[in-house]
């Protein structure tokens, strides 16, 4: 077959304008998800002062319960939760200790700018990343003021004592916090809260704020608490008592 | 005055060597590609602190600048510039060349390119990235048509170039507003960031259609009149001028409130300084307009040369700064608190770009240099002489 140059230019364009308007086209169906309910809004609470800076019981916990992976690489390993120590800049308050995780944000922006929609939020507040959507791009760390995200830069396995509940993520992904949503599903507590409630001081706390009888709503109702980065409107999940 | 187009010959060494050139650099991208998709990102120096490394500027300044590269078209169709209607063909082809070599490596450095057609199936319309991949596609259908136009229908010309235009302004704001819509990082977050990079896009889309168009016609034997670079010169510092006024206002804005002192005088002192005052400043302001300013230089083609050279250098270095210090800069959660961890909180970010991700990032450039190199032998895109009109003279320092 022989085409000229104009008939090669405009084939091009046809290719191009197919690159346009295939978005609109839904080739393959997306799975059925099943609902989270919209009745809740699961959050926690940091008790500070209860926070002591040796301990790591919650990042220990999480690691073990989600399979989360260390390359002992600081610049890549990955923290679905991470203790953070923090000391005034006028040396006027007392150093402290916390956890720093995944803000479940009402507003989050790495829903926002994810391109796939592989980072969604349940109506019950928990943000979670599909790992079979996500295309490996990272604009949700840039866009998440928490630092909450790593991307999976090494290829991991299972090991012999892992979680099987939690299937592992694959190299080229970003993974994050989930909240322990397999646990919460069930009815149960985060991993790190269970653990700081058994083998720590007991600075977290976890529930549904809108049930009004809930420790975690009646506390962080009467006494006084913060979030982080409260200025970007995000309205996060976890709250912060004693800072 | 039109004269002729034709291709070119294409058969001598230098032709020849060119291709093999770009070919080599092709190949050096498309190695890092295979290697970190078999190895993982982990290959590369990309951390979870920058996230976002060598091969983004890489892409971003060819995206950049194939969007300023259609400006040449545009002076013609859309304001009235009869004297570079010869170019319009080049101009319009070369866009789709650079922005085929940024989007290469753009797509081939996610972590899971094997997804990218998920961007076509799952959309979310809140994203920049969303609307990146429709204003990409979109620029690329715009720029077929605009040529097609060009090359069999001079009526519907007008209109395309007009569409291609407003195109590539949207399509540059987007690419700025990747940056500037984030509120998270300080150094990103600013409504300015969009115009810069349309600015910023203009200088060296136009340096770049310059040292090609000079480059082509000395080695193919064409006639090129100096004063349609002299003209080409003076777009050069209208908007040199425009980009260097866009960062004064936004370092203006920036440091007449009290929250913004630390990272602006980090900007200006810290780590990256030296790629702000010597590569954005230095080598994209201050030295083409010291050249293109100065009679002997500036009205030389080999002085416009060397500033064109240099705008290309500050372009990449105004795109490496932007996402190498906006993501390097650390996180300030807790105002009024230093932070550290073992997630390296409350540290600046350590970064050097890694071999592989310099490959991939050549590969684009490669990609963009191929298509041109086809593209002039094989398309009538480029006049067997360019004359300006009887009587024309542009500005002269």
């Amino acid at each position: 077959m022989n085409m000229d140059r104009r008939s090669v230019l405009g084939l091009g364009g046809v290719v191009a304008a197919s690159a346009m308007i295939a978005p609109g086209i839904h080739l393959i169906a997306a799975p059925e998800r099943t609902e989270a309910s919209g009745q809740s809004r699961w959050a926690m609470l940091v008790d500070v002062n209860k926070c002591d800076s040796d301990c790591t019981a919650c990042t220990t916990a999480c690691r073990q319960e989600n399979n989360v992976p260390t390359f002992d690489d600081p610049q890549r390993d990955i923290h679905w939760i991470r203790k953070v120590e923090l000391k005034d800049k006028k040396g006027k308050r007392p150093s402290v200790s916390l956890p720093v995780l995944c803000n479940h944000c009402e507003h989050p922006p790495c829903v926002d700018v994810c391109p796939t929609e592989a980072s969604f939020i349940r109506k019950d507040g928990i943000v979670l990343v599909d790992k079979h959507r996500c295309i490996g791009c990272r604009y949700c760390m840039i866009a998440c003021p928490y630092k909450a995200r790593s991307l999976v830069y090494h290829a991991t396995e299972l090991s012999e004592n892992g979680n099987a509940d939690v299937p592992i993520r694959g190299k080229g992904v970003v993974e994050k916090c989930t909240f322990c949503v397999h646990l919460v599903d069930q009815g149960k507590k985060p991993a790190c809260v269970d653990a700081c409630q058994k083998d720590g001081n007991g600075a977290m706390i976890f529930g549904d704020l809108n049930d009004g009888q809930s420790e975690i709503s009646k506390r962080v109702h009467e006494i006084r608490t913060q979030t982080m980065r409260a200025d970007l409107g995000l309205n996060p999940a976890v709250h912060y008592q004693g800072l | 005055m039109i004269s002729e187009f034709s291709t070119i010959k294409g058969n001598s060494s230098k032709y020849l060597a060119l291709l093999a050139g770009f070919g080599v650099l092709l190949a050096l991208g498309a190695f890092s590609f295979l290697y970190v998709e078999i190895n993982g990102h982990g290959a590369t120096n990309m951390t979870n602190q920058v996230v976002w490394g060598l091969p983004h500027v890489f892409a971003i300044s060819l995206l950049v600048m194939a969007s300023g590269a259609l400006n040449l078209a545009s002076m013609a169709t859309v304001f009235g510039a009869k004297q570079y209607k010869i170019f319009r063909r080049f101009s319009a082809f070369l866009a789709i060349a650079l922005l085929a070599g940024g989007l290469a490596v753009l797509v081939l450095d996610l972590g899971r390119p094997d997804r990218m057609l998920l961007t076509m199936i799952h959309m979310n319309f809140k994203s920049m990235f969303t609307w990146n991949v429709f204003l990409y596609s979109g620029f690329v259908v715009l720029c077929f048509l605009y040529l097609w136009s060009m090359f069999q229908h001079e009526r519907y010309v007008k209109l395309a170039g007009s569409a291609a235009f407003a195109g590539r302004v949207i399509l540059t704001t987007g690419t700025g507003s990747i940056f500037g819509v984030i509120h998270a990082r300080e150094v990103f977050h600013s409504a300015i960031t969009g115009p810069t990079f349309v600015a910023v896009s203009i200088t060296s889309g136009t340096a770049m259609c310059i040292m090609l168009l000079v480059a082509t016609f000395h080695y193919t034997g064409r006639k090129l009149d100096k004063s349609l670079i002299h003209g080409l010169r003076n777009v050069l510092i209208f908007f040199t001028l425009l980009v260097f006024y866009l960062l004064v206002v936004e370092k203006f804005t920036k440091f007449y409130s009290p929250a913004f002192y630390d990272v602006e005088s980090w900007i200006l002192t810290g780590p990256y300084a030296p790629l702000y005052w010597i590569g954005v400043l230095g080598m994209g302001i201050a030295l083409p307009l010291a050249i293109l300013f100065n009679p002997g230089m500036g009205n030389s083609i080999k002085g416009i040369m060397w500033a064109c050279g240099a705008a290309i250098i500050g372009e990449v270095s105004f795109v490496a700064h932007v996402l190498l210090a906006g993501q390097s800069y650390p996180f300030n959660m807790f105002p009024g608190w230093e932070m550290s961890s073992a997630f390296l909180d409350g540290q600046v970010a350590a970064y050097s770009p890694g071999i592989l991700e310099l490959m991939l990032g050549v590969g684009g450039i490669g990609i963009a240099g191929l298509i041109y190199l086809i593209g002039i032998r094989f398309f009538r895109l480029l006049p067997q002489k360019a004359e300006a009109p009887e009587g024309w003279k542009p500005w002269s320092p």
